[in-house]
């Protein structure tokens, strides 16, 4: 209960030190919808010269690509900080004032920020899934939607664990940005059908780093039917379980590590 | 007695591996953007009507794909993204008062940067990657025929593409780094610009790819003349009246936008606040 009030406490004063530039974030929100309408573009420009990409149709790709953007803005929401710690923060000397206070530290880098953006490309996703769905002819069953939201939420706390994970190798090597930068792109992989790529990256993205396991199985469920909603189900689940474990436990080994850089 | 040494030893080692690391990484970074590129267009090929020997708004897959590794190699070399940063940074520290009193122009001093940038980037960079590229496609036969002294002047045209490149990037980066004056922060003016000119200019898909109003008024934009139309002289898609169009056109373009970039600042420069300095 402490920690519910302390977590809004440090949310509300970094919402208040973002207002500073304001013009800034209106800038940044406004390139963001663009950005993300460019790449809706490009691959709606591709999709009329072919009759359907490895099977899929429009709608299709374009529900994937919506899905993707689900677990990805959950995690955009909540741990956008780790990106400072990994790049810049541990090698600026900047961590020491979290080692001096009386509450975990990952607990203290969650709360130093909260992303609204987050909250552009949410609504976007959401958006772009009801519009491709309305264009499908597909028979939803329940365990379609549970299998989904399943895959969202999970797979947020699959990317978080990975970037909680990512990050903390900073205390050792005191900066482990690009690293986390290579296995965060492997998400944009996810954006299209697993179909579409040969079985060697089709299984790394399935059991080695599982974007393809918590967003392209859960949607080739909803389209084909092709899975047992409730084992995947179960099986992210799990998956995020083991992420998240590995997660903490390498960050309390790396933060026992951690060696101030001075400032 | 050596032992104090130690961890200066140590230190040097782990910066050195530093640098190292982040080429290796960013070379890594690259190396799967790229993949997952042409993972995209062969299923798109394999989709489409004619199966791979089709060929998709003038592109087969193979020069697709050299289209793909050309343009990255092409970006890698001439995109500089350090005039945006530093004049954001000016405007934060209030160093940007030091440069208007003193006798040199602010905009000259960034377009110098550039030009240095471009000769070392691409002695050491985009010779090596344009011969492995160019070599490994044409072995592989990813390039249309390249007929010999037709292409010398191809590879004329197209260094001189990528001298208007970079300057188009440079002027570019420029007038969003003024607005920065109205902004007072980076990061938004960054992220559109950075996506205005990979949509614009081909990188995300060639332009021969939009419906046809739309690419009639791309063809026409300086964007094009950054990344698209370079690698497609370099690969010989346009004849030489059509390089000699593009580059006269990229030219044209860098002065309209160094007239405007003028314009601009003048106005900025009267909105300036200075942070402390």
């Amino acid at each position: 209960m402490r920690y519910v009030h302390l977590y809004f406490t440090c949310i509300k004063r970094s919402m208040i030190s973002r207002l500073e530039y304001k013009k800034d974030t209106i800038v940044a929100l406004f390139s963001f919808f663009f950005s993300n309408l460019c790449s809706l573009a490009a691959i709606y420009f591709i999709l009329q010269a072919i009759p359907a990409l490895s099977g899929y149709s429009l709608p299709e790709v374009g529900f994937f690509y919506g899905f993707s953007m689900l677990p990805i803005s959950l995690d955009h929401l909540f741990s956008d900080e780790f990106w400072l710690v990994a790049y810049r923060r541990v090698k600026d000397g900047d961590m020491d004032m979290h080692f001096l206070r009386p509450v975990p530290v990952m607990f203290q880098v969650f709360a130093e920020t909260f992303q609204p953006e987050g909250f552009g490309e949410l609504i976007l996703g959401v958006a772009l899934i009801t519009v491709c769905a309305l264009n499908l002819t597909v028979n939803v069953t329940f365990g379609a939607i549970v299998v989904l939201c399943v895959g969202a939420v999970f797979g947020a706390i699959i990317i978080t664990s990975l970037k909680v994970a990512m990050s903390a190798l900073a205390f050792i090597f005191k900066r482990s940005g690009p690293l986390l930068q290579v296995i965060y792109n492997f998400s944009s992989y996810a954006k299209y059908p697993l179909a579409i790529y040969p079985g060697l990256i089709r299984a790394l993205l399935i059991f080695v780093l599982p974007f393809g396991l918590f967003i392209s199985l859960p949607v080739d469920t909803l389209l084909y039917g092709k899975y047992n909603p409730w084992l995947l189900s179960l099986a992210i689940i799990g998956c995020a379980a083991v992420f998240f474990a590995l997660a903490t436990w390498i960050w309390t080994i790396c933060e026992r590590r951690y060696e101030s850089t001075g400032s | 007695m050596l032992k104090k040494y130690k961890p200066f030893l140590r230190a040097g080692a782990i910066d050195t591996t530093a640098y190292r690391f982040n080429i290796l990484i960013w070379a890594v970074i690259t190396v799967c953007e790229v993949a997952c590129m042409v993972f995209l267009w062969l299923a798109v090929y394999r989709s489409s009507e004619g199966g791979m020997d089709a060929e998709i708004h003038g592109f087969t897959y193979r020069e697709m794909i050299a289209y793909v590794v050309l343009t990255t190699i092409f970006n890698f070399v001439t995109y500089n993204n350090d005039t945006l940063w530093n004049i954001n940074a000016d405007i934060k520290k209030g160093t940007v008062g030091n440069y208007l009193i003193k006798p040199i122009s602010y905009r000259g001093k960034f377009a110098a940067t550039s030009l240095g940038n471009l000769f070392t980037m691409t002695l050491m960079f985009g010779v090596p990657l344009y011969a492995a590229a160019l070599v490994t496609l044409g072995v592989l036969g990813f390039l249309p025929d390249l007929s010999f002294p037709a292409f010398f002047a191809h590879l004329g045209l197209f260094l001189l593409s990528g001298l208007s490149a970079s300057l188009l990037n440079d002027t570019i980066a420029y007038i969003f780094g003024v607005l920065c004056f109205y902004t007072s922060s980076g990061w938004g003016l960054n992220s559109l610009k950075v996506t205005l000119i990979s949509f614009l200019s081909g990188t995300l898909l060639p332009i021969a790819f939009f419906p046809k109003g739309l690419r009639d008024v791309v063809s026409w934009m300086p964007f094009a003349g950054m990344s698209q139309n370079p690698v497609l002289i370099l690969m010989m898609k346009y004849d030489l009246t059509e390089s000699l169009r593009c580059v006269a056109l990229s030219f044209a373009w860098i002065v309209v936008l160094e007239l405007f970039a003028k314009l601009l600042f003048s106005h900025a420069v009267r909105k300036v606040t200075v942070h402390g300095g």
